[in-house]
């Protein structure tokens, strides 16, 4: 079998994503990856279609289960970017066997310098996806409108230049956003905003020198979780407003911004 | 401002949007409810503990959070069945992988996934289900189909391939 691989490993890069090889096979055809780019290109353009094979399932997990990942957080420390040092390392056997090194062996050591840019527009395409595997399964239960705007978000999370960014809400909650520039459109989403009585909504903004414009009103928090929304038409200089109004929204922002974001 | 997977609200916020998808696919390998809840809190934290390793340059965060998931569901399905007796039920055939592709093609929530999983052919659908859905080796799919080992590799390299380009085609 060994040399059978050894003739061939090209074939095995389908088998490999797909978690479908033996330790020992998987451990040649990583060496065996170390050296080749092209493989190393072919296993990135494989793993687009088993990312869309798991978002397929997507699933509501138990609420409880984010909570304890959180809390489990606070007592796990963050590994350090990989060095040159540490990747030669991680070619010998972690003592875990399930470290980022052997997940991903094909990957060489990054720049100190291009981590914090590379972490942000990681952090993008992390929750692009992401959103588009809950969109996915979204839309299975609806129809018609809200398959169109799950498209509308996925085009957003696709987008090359997708940036994200996150800020605290002043009354309490955290909101995330996904923009691009690109298609002058954004996705909303949010966790931990308070409940708000059955008069009154939250009505997020775009707001800049072209003046204030509604992007619309957000859905209640279900569980603590704000489900995305997309705001299109977003200009140079704009920010992300977020504003408490009487049900049904305002055709300018009443109260004052809990939440005022430069994107 | 900050880069959400440095701190932890961020990385709450994100764990909820990739949680579904890493919920969906772990559930769909391990199946028992309680270890599938296991395993998707393990592979979540590994997401923070190596988020700063991870290299946008090549393939998406998402396709990286998922191969963890995978990976880890495999490797609790197989650690719970001995692989010499999983080569031997699968030789003796007494798996009913109809019902097993069947199964899980009624779960896939996506149309999208459903409707491009269709266009491949049979041995590729089945030799890409099995081993995704299902944490079979290729050398199990190849007892499982009775179909050459070589066979089967090349059908899910090809599977993947259209698979991908069915799906790109279709945004």
């Amino acid at each position: 079998m060994r040399r059978r691989l050894r003739s061939e490993p090209h074939t095995l890069a389908g088998a490999y994503v797909l978690d479908a090889v033996s330790d020992s096979d998987r451990a040649h055809f990583e060496r065996h990856v170390t050296r080749c780019p092209a493989c190393a290109r072919e296993l990135a353009e494989l793993r687009e279609a088993t990312t869309r094979l798991a978002q397929a399932t997507a699933a509501e997990p138990p609420p409880a289960l984010i909570q304890q990942v959180v809390q489990s957080a606070k007592q796990v420390r963050q590994l350090p970017p990989a060095t040159r040092e540490a990747s030669t390392r991680r070619a010998g056997r972690a003592p875990h066997g399930r470290t980022a090194g052997r997940l991903l062996p094909q990957m060489p050591a990054r720049l100190a310098g291009a981590l914090a840019v590379a972490v942000l527009s990681a952090v993008a395409v992390l929750s692009a996806g992401a959103v588009l595997g809950a969109v996915a399964w979204q839309a299975e239960h609806e129809v018609g409108a809200a398959q169109q705007r799950a498209h509308q978000i996925a085009e957003v999370l696709n987008a090359p230049d997708a940036v994200i960014l996150t800020d605290r809400v002043k009354t309490a909650g955290t909101a995330t956003i996904v923009m691009s520039g690109r298609d002058h459109a954004l996705v909303f989403t949010a966790v931990g905003l308070p409940q708000l009585p059955a008069s009154r909504c939250y009505q997020l903004w775009l707001m800049g020198p072209a003046g204030d414009r509604s992007a619309g009103m957000l859905p209640s928090p279900r569980d603590g979780i704000t489900s995305p929304v997309i705001a299109s038409g977003l200009r140079a200089g704009d920010r992300i407003g977020l504003t408490i109004e009487p049900d049904g929204g305002t055709s300018r922002p009443t109260g004052a911004p809990i939440l005022l974001m430069p994107v | 401002m900050q880069a959400a997977l440095g701190n932890e609200a961020g990385f709450e916020a994100l764990c909820h949007l990739v949680a579904p998808t890493v919920f969906g696919v772990v559930r769909t390998v391990v199946r028992d409810r309680f270890q599938t809840e296991e395993v998707c809190q393990e592979v979540l934290l590994e997401v923070w503990r190596c988020a700063s390793r991870f290299q946008p340059g090549r393939g998406s965060a998402m396709a990286w959070v998922t191969t963890i998931a995978h990976r880890r569901a495999v490797d609790r399905v197989r650690a719970e069945q001995r692989a010499a007796d999983r080569h031997r039920r699968a030789a003796s055939h007494q798996i009913d992988y109809d019902a097993v592709i069947e199964h899980v093609e009624a779960r896939l929530d996506a149309q999208r996934v459903r409707r491009c999983l269709s266009f491949l052919t049979p041995v590729q659908r089945e030799s890409v289900t099995l081993a995704y859905y299902c944490g079979y080796t290729f050398r199990e799919v190849a007892l499982l189909l009775g179909v050459p080992e070589g066979t089967v590799k090349t059908r899910m390299r090809d599977g993947l391939i259209r698979l991908r380009y069915c799906m790109g085609a279709d945004q």
